[in-house]
């Protein structure tokens, strides 16, 4: 095992991802084995329909988490930003281009009011971002008198955002999620937003009395989430194009199990786009999976659960060695 | 005094790499208050953990009441009624002053808890010391020496024989130390035995029967308080044989322009009226006990913490420094004596620790420039002679001395003038430690003005242009080194 660790290919594509891909393709020989079929293009469509949005999330939430935080609003948030902006789409007859821009914006306004609340104000972030939450979902339901909204279906005028999903077939969806993943990554490793980032997660006061503003930082930690949360709101309706008011959070608890799952660290300063990607994928497959197999929907829950139980445990291990 | 109760003999305890305690003996006599004095590291509180059984010694005998003793907790030394007050109080403020005294052995009625006679028997623990507390007030709406008169009251509902005092005058005003005796004299009237570390000169003429002076982890001697001066007590605390050369002057120039002009700094009890000049080339020496306040100034002044007054200067012309930030700005860099904490970024490598502090020059278009960074760090790896396989090293896996590297390395990376080291040899090696001193006589020989805070005379004694001493929160004295000795030193640090 140490020989295998310490093989320089190994190296490079990090120990910790390989044993994740391991699983993932674990994962899908046992679901086509026990669910009688080989899980083909239908299923794949319907891993990566939920993957599409939220990989947006689950990247975003990993910011946030690498500097020791937490944000519950993610999910709530990318409801709010499809509800207003479809809102103002379909009642408000604004054109699509802008409908979508908004939606951007409204999940860029969360992540400054979550950066604000933590950074400046010094809220844990547990509870700030139960509060977003709330006026998220508050504001969702207000803008579409609590009836929901569905964007247009394919056909129907204003259906080109669709487009950003799937176009004839070829995933445009998940080419744009891998676009933004390796943006991501490259400043979570590259720059200096990332660098602060990360050093904030392992160590706060050392940073802040290295001469760095600190609250500058966290807060943009959470303003990329926010602004991930906007975009993951167009990714969603358009897979779905209907949503519906009050809702959001389930989606909180699957991308924050994915980064833990990718070897983000909860305690802060460490952090990995690829493997919080490889998290959700797991994630969508276990589900897709788990439906093949018959079996209730109910088993994900139970399965995510004990995973992310069994993640964080290997993660306050692995850091107690570190430290 | 009575007869002995209490007898150390030869008390001997080693930590990795440390001798704590060398052979160090202690006798308490009942009805009498015995001083505990020496230097900071000295060996008091491991003596007292010994005798409470927080720590097992490796050698010598503790005899208690005639028998020989040895506790492994200090609830078995509580049961034999050896109590300590400690510094810290260990009180929950929201709880009942009651509450507090008998948490752990509440009187219950039933599966209830007896609030009322909880209030009663602390009401007659007062009126034996003679002190006037409300047992049902809540305990967080006392003065601090109120709360310490609770912790005597729980010390005595013990049963105690003996009671350690761990600097108790620390935190009082001059009317709760008037208190405090009273209560020391009437417990000593009773023929307790009385333990009472401070550091404070003058309360132990006032107060104490007999010294012992102990002096790095050794026993140095005892005295009887009143046949005796504050010269004898101090010159035996100070009365080691410096291995170190000592610079015998300056080597400041004399026309060295100030580059550090600090005025009338005042941060809280701790920094109070604090001005000094820090020369271009110099380092000055903070000298002071444990508690005097001068990692409070160092934080003032990097404005780490909030400061209430005071004006900065540097290189002549005024500026304000609210945040580390501005301070860096300012071209001051501070190594914390706290190094994991405020110091290094643990899990991060020696390259991301180095560049913390200038990562904004390590930039190229929107990207951090790596070679430029992993250049910059080699370089300083290399003139620190930093001790690692390579720069990605995680700083975790660094020896003390070598950490300590890299947070000097962090800051001459970002080019400060003006460089506090916060006791910059604790907890590092010997080796380690004439390195960072060769490293800050030739950092001070190329024209970096440096600010040392240093528990340990002879390295103050060895690095040092001029000495400032201080004492809780004031400064007492500067010296120019010329002129320092430990005596000196030592006066200005207890001038209390």
């Amino acid at each position: 095992m140490e020989k295998f660790k310490s093989n320089p290919l190994v190296k490079t594509l990090g120990f910790n991802r390989i044993i994740l891909v391991g699983v993932l393709i674990l994962l899908y020989l046992l679901f086509s084995l026990f669910s009688g079929r080989v899980l083909g293009a239908v299923d794949i469509q319907n891993v990566l329909n939920s993957v599409d949005f939220m990989g947006f999330l689950t990247i975003g939430v990993m910011f946030v988490i690498a500097t020791g935080g937490i944000d519950f609003s993610i999910g709530p948030v990318m409801y709010c930003a499809a509800l207003v902006a479809g809102q103002l789409l379909v009642v408000g007859g604004l054109p699509l281009w802008l409908c979508l821009l908004i939606s951007i914006l409204v999940g860029l306004i969360f992540g400054i009011l979550n950066g604000i609340m933590v950074a400046y104000m010094k809220l844990p972030s547990f509870i700030s971002s139960m509060a977003s939450m709330r006026i998220a979902q508050g504001i969702g339901s207000l803008a579409t008198k609590s009836a929901g909204v569905s964007w247009p279906s394919t056909g129907s005028a204003n259906d080109w955002y669709r487009k950003l999903i799937n176009v004839n077939g070829i995933p445009t969806g998940l080419i744009i999620l891998l676009f933004f993943a390796i943006v991501c990554s490259v400043i979570l490793n590259r720059t200096r937003i990332g660098r602060y980032i990360l050093c904030i997660g392992s160590n706060r006061e050392a940073v802040r009395l290295s001469g760095v503003d600190t609250r500058k930082w966290e807060a943009l930690a959470y303003i990329i989430c926010g602004t991930l949360a906007g975009i993951a709101a167009i990714m969603y309706v358009g897979v779905n194009t209907k949503v519906t008011t009050a809702g959001g959070d389930a989606f909180n608890n699957n991308a924050i199990a994915a980064c833990v799952m990718g070897g983000t660290s909860m305690a802060g300063g460490v952090a990995s786009v690829s493997g919080s990607l490889i998290g959700i994928l797991i994630i969508a497959l276990l589900r897709v999976g788990i439906n093949a197999m018959k079996f209730s929907p109910d088993w994900q829950y139970i399965i995510t659960g004990i995973i992310v139980a069994l993640a964080v445990y290997a993660d306050i291990r692995s850091s107690q060695r570190r430290r | 005094m009575g007869e002995v109760i209490l007898t150390m003999k030869g008390i001997d305890k080693s930590f990795p790499g440390v001798h704590a305690l060398d052979h160090v003996d202690l006798e308490v006599r009942r009805g009498e208050v015995h001083a505990l004095m020496g230097e900071n590291g000295a060996g008091k509180s491991t003596l007292m953990k010994v005798l409470t059984g927080i720590y097992s010694k490796d050698a010598g005998t503790i005899t208690y009441e005639g028998k020989e003793v040895e506790f492994h907790n200090p609830r078995e030394a509580q049961e034999a009624g050896i109590v300590i007050v400690h510094q810290e109080l260990n009180m929950m403020n929201h709880l009942t002053v009651a509450q507090n005294i008998f948490i752990g052995r509440e009187y219950m009625k039933g599966f209830l808890i007896d609030d009322a006679r909880m209030n009663l028997e602390a009401r007659k623990l007062f009126d034996q010391l003679g002190i006037d507390i409300n047992p049902a007030e809540k305990m967080g709406n006392l003065t601090v020496g109120k709360q310490q008169m609770c912790e005597i009251a729980k010390a005595i509902s013990h049963e105690a024989k003996v009671i350690i005092f761990d600097e108790p005058s620390a935190a009082l005003t001059e009317a709760e130390i008037e208190e405090l005796f009273k209560i020391i004299r009437d417990l000593r009237e009773k023929q307790m035995g009385i333990v009472y570390i401070s550091h404070r000169m003058d309360e132990i003429k006032v107060i104490t029967d007999r010294v012992t002076v102990m002096r790095d982890g050794t026993y140095v001697g005892t005295l009887i308080t009143k046949d005796s001066t504050k010269d004898d007590i101090v010159n035996m605390m100070v009365g080691r044989v410096i291995y170190e050369e000592p610079k015998t002057h300056s080597m400041v120039a004399p026309d060295a322009p100030v580059v550090l002009k600090v005025e009338h700094l005042n941060a809280g009890k701790m920094v109070q009226d604090i001005s000094f000049e820090l020369r271009k080339g110099e380092i000055l020496g903070f000298s002071g006990l444990m508690g005097a306040g001068r990692t409070e100034t160092a934080r003032a002044i990097f404005g780490a913490d909030p400061k209430e007054s005071g004006d900065i200067y540097i290189n002549g012309e005024k500026v304000e420094i609210n945040s580390p930030q501005d301070a860096v700005k300012h071209g001051i860099g501070y190594l914390s004596e706290d190094r994991k904490r405020y110091g290094i970024v643990v899990g991060k490598t020696i390259a991301e620790n180095s560049t913390l502090a200038s990562l904004e020059e390590f930039i190229k278009g929107r990207l951090i420039d790596r070679k430029k960074e992993r250049d910059a760090t080699q370089k300083y790896v290399d003139r620190l002679r930093t001790k690692t396989p390579g720069i990605d090293q995680l700083v975790v896996n660094l020896s003390g001395g070598n950490q300590q590297k890299v947070v000097i390395a962090k800051w001459l990376v970002r080019n400060c003038d003006i460089l506090i080291f916060d006791e910059p040899t604790r907890g590092i090696d010997v080796g380690a430690k004439s390195e960072i001193y060769h490293l800050m006589t030739e950092l001070a020989a190329e024209g970096k003005s440096i600010i040392m805070i240093s528990s340990e005379m002879p390295e103050v004694l060895r690095m040092s242009d001029r000495i400032i001493v201080m004492c809780e929160g004031r400064k007492t004295a500067e010296i120019d080194i010329a002129d320092a000795t430990q005596e000196k030193i030592m006066h200005a640090a207890t001038l209390r």
